[in-house]
């Protein structure tokens, strides 16, 4: 009797412990699309968690994204809230003094979102200009570049559009994907807003997946996990649903 | 039937004002300013550096912004005020409606909720307006007076600048709080003063705009001045429209340097300082005003 009791007990240690599969929380601000937003049935969703669910299943742990304000999501990471950012965050000098990044899974560029008849096609053309974009990312720090003191920084990036839309703004500046997505395919901007130009880079900027400074661990299964992804063409997958095959 | 007792009590904002003849609050008040001015300056001089970095990063834009807002609006919430104090008193009905019906949507209405609507919600639809050009063409059946105002109200509309539509939604959330002050402030004087003046001839305007509002007027500033620190400390949620003010300043410049708690306890205790000194301007209005009451 002792035997079998023992004996269910080791099962129910051995169960356990397979079950007990590591979980990673991410946090995203879902506000961004296509990257990773908001659906209709109030889930985020979007490219980065089609890859982020790709990746737990690749290397074996369970994600968990929740949604997070932009405005303080690098506190909360600081804070232990969360493990990693999961939210187009750029790979910057002065971020990695903060925090570390995984290897780049995304290359952006900055786009430029004007109104269709403004005819802005250069920076020097947004001389004068309202400049808006999303705070403490890296198209404000663009606007900041190109407009100094006067660029004006938004909780969302949706408010900056809306702002552009309703002629308070003569121009946004966001991640090129972004940008693409509510000047060309969003239904309500699609007619009255355009991509001005693109931002020349000095260097490329890609985005990572940003852990707390020191986290080698979870540094390590998220970089082994990307690679498996990329590997065996999961990557691409999801690459072309939300991007198409151009 | 024995008649219901009520017990009353009168919500004021008063927390902000402290009292002459409070000597606890007074010393609070001096403990609260020496000490916010110190942790200032320490902060400031310490080896640190974002703490310095921070607060110059709010000056000077930022504050000129926060009391442009303030400013601005409390002035706008004072003619609605006024006006809606009146209409309260009226015995027009619709006119009474309609002061009424604003004080009561505007305070069911969270002041956030306002702003993002005034601002994104209706900005949305005032997108829509015709430009300058159109208006002039679409009301140029009218007469030449006309078109050109409603051509121009179509234009401020359509464009207007995000501080605008700040101290408006602003302007007319107090404008409703401040309503409910003046009608407390005309209803405060003694009805024989009304009584004496219409028997002395004077027609109804000249009652109230010659005798009660001037007497009024002393019951009303303190609970204005009141009304103006929380507007200040309110301010800072217009910080959601890109208006440049003091929280948004230190939100930018915590976004850059991940400096979050120098950046926002700086921005406190600048907020601390700016509000305890107006509370010390307006309890010492307050004590003016009172003087006569002392005397007599």
């Amino acid at each position: 009797m002792l035997k079998r009791v023992s004996l269910v007990l080791m099962a129910v240690a051995i169960l356990a412990t397979t079950a007990q599969a590591k979980t990673i929380m991410f946090a995203s601000d879902c506000t961004w699309p296509p990257m990773e937003f908001m659906s209709e049935g109030k889930q985020c969703v979007g490219f980065a968690p089609d890859l982020v669910m790709a990746m737990a299943k690749a290397g074996g742990f369970t994600a968990n994204i929740q949604n997070t304000a932009w405005d303080g999501i690098f506190a909360g990471l600081a804070a232990g809230k969360y493990d990693v950012i999961a939210s187009s965050v750029s790979i910057t000098e002065e971020r990695k003094q903060a925090m570390d990044f995984s290897d780049p899974y995304f290359e952006v560029k900055q786009g430029v979102v004007v109104r269709e008849d403004t005819g802005i096609k250069t920076e020097a053309d947004l001389a004068g200009k309202a400049v808006g974009a999303q705070i403490g990312t890296t198209g404000f720090f663009a606007a900041q570049r190109i407009a100094g003191e006067s660029a004006k920084s938004y909780d969302e990036v949706g408010l900056a559009i809306a702002d552009l839309a309703a002629g308070r703004l003569d121009a946004v500046i966001c991640d090129d994907a972004v940008a693409a997505d509510y000047a060309l395919t969003n239904p309500e901007y699609a007619k009255s807003l355009a991509l001005g130009f693109m931002i020349v880079p000095d260097a490329p900027e890609y985005l990572g997946f940003a852990v707390q400074k020191g986290d080698a661990k979870t540094l390590e299964t998220l970089n082994a996990a990307l690679k498996a992804v990329k590997d065996s063409g999961e990557y691409d997958t999801i690459f072309n649903k939300w991007f198409g095959s151009n | 039937m024995a008649e219901k007792r009520q017990a009353k009590i009168d919500v004021t904002d008063g927390a902000a004002i402290p009292s002459a003849k409070d000597r606890g609050l007074l010393s609070a008040w001096w403990v609260s300013i020496i000490g916010a001015l110190t942790a200032i300056a320490l902060l400031s001089l310490s080896d640190n550096p974002a703490y310095f970095a921070s607060l110059k990063f709010l000056f000077p834009d930022g504050i000129i912004v926060t009391f442009k807002v303030t400013v601005f609006s409390i002035l706008l919430a004072l003619l609605l005020g006024l006006v809606t104090g009146l209409g309260r008193i009226s015995h027009n009905r619709a006119v009474n409606l309609v002061a009424s019906t604003y004080v009561e949507v505007i305070r069911g209405i969270p002041l956030l909720v306002q702003l993002f609507y005034i601002y994104f919600a209706l900005g949305h639809v005032f997108r829509n307006l015709p430009r300058m050009d159109e208006a002039l063409e679409m009301f140029q059946h009218w007469p030449d007076f006309a078109a050109y105002g409603m051509a121009h109200i179509c234009d401020f509309l359509k464009n207007m600048p995000p501080l605008v539509a700040a101290v408006t939604a602003m302007g007319f959330c107090y404008g409703a709080y401040m309503g409910e002050v003046f009608r407390a402030g005309i209803e405060s004087i003694d009805k024989g003063q009304t009584e004496a003046a219409r028997s002395l001839g004077f027609d109804r305007r000249q009652t109230m705009f010659l005798v009660v509002l001037p007497q009024a007027w002393r019951t009303i500033l303190p609970p204005v001045g009141n009304e103006f620190i929380a507007l200040l400390k309110d301010s800072s949620l217009v910080s959601i429209l890109a208006v440049a003010d003091i929280l948004r300043r230190g939100r930018e410049y915590a976004s850059v340097s991940f400096n979050y708690f120098e950046a926002y306890t700086m921005v406190a205790l600048v907020y601390l300082i700016i509000t305890l000194l107006l509370s010390k301007g307006v309890s010492a209005m307050e004590n003016r005003l009172n003087y006569y009451d002392h005397h007599n």
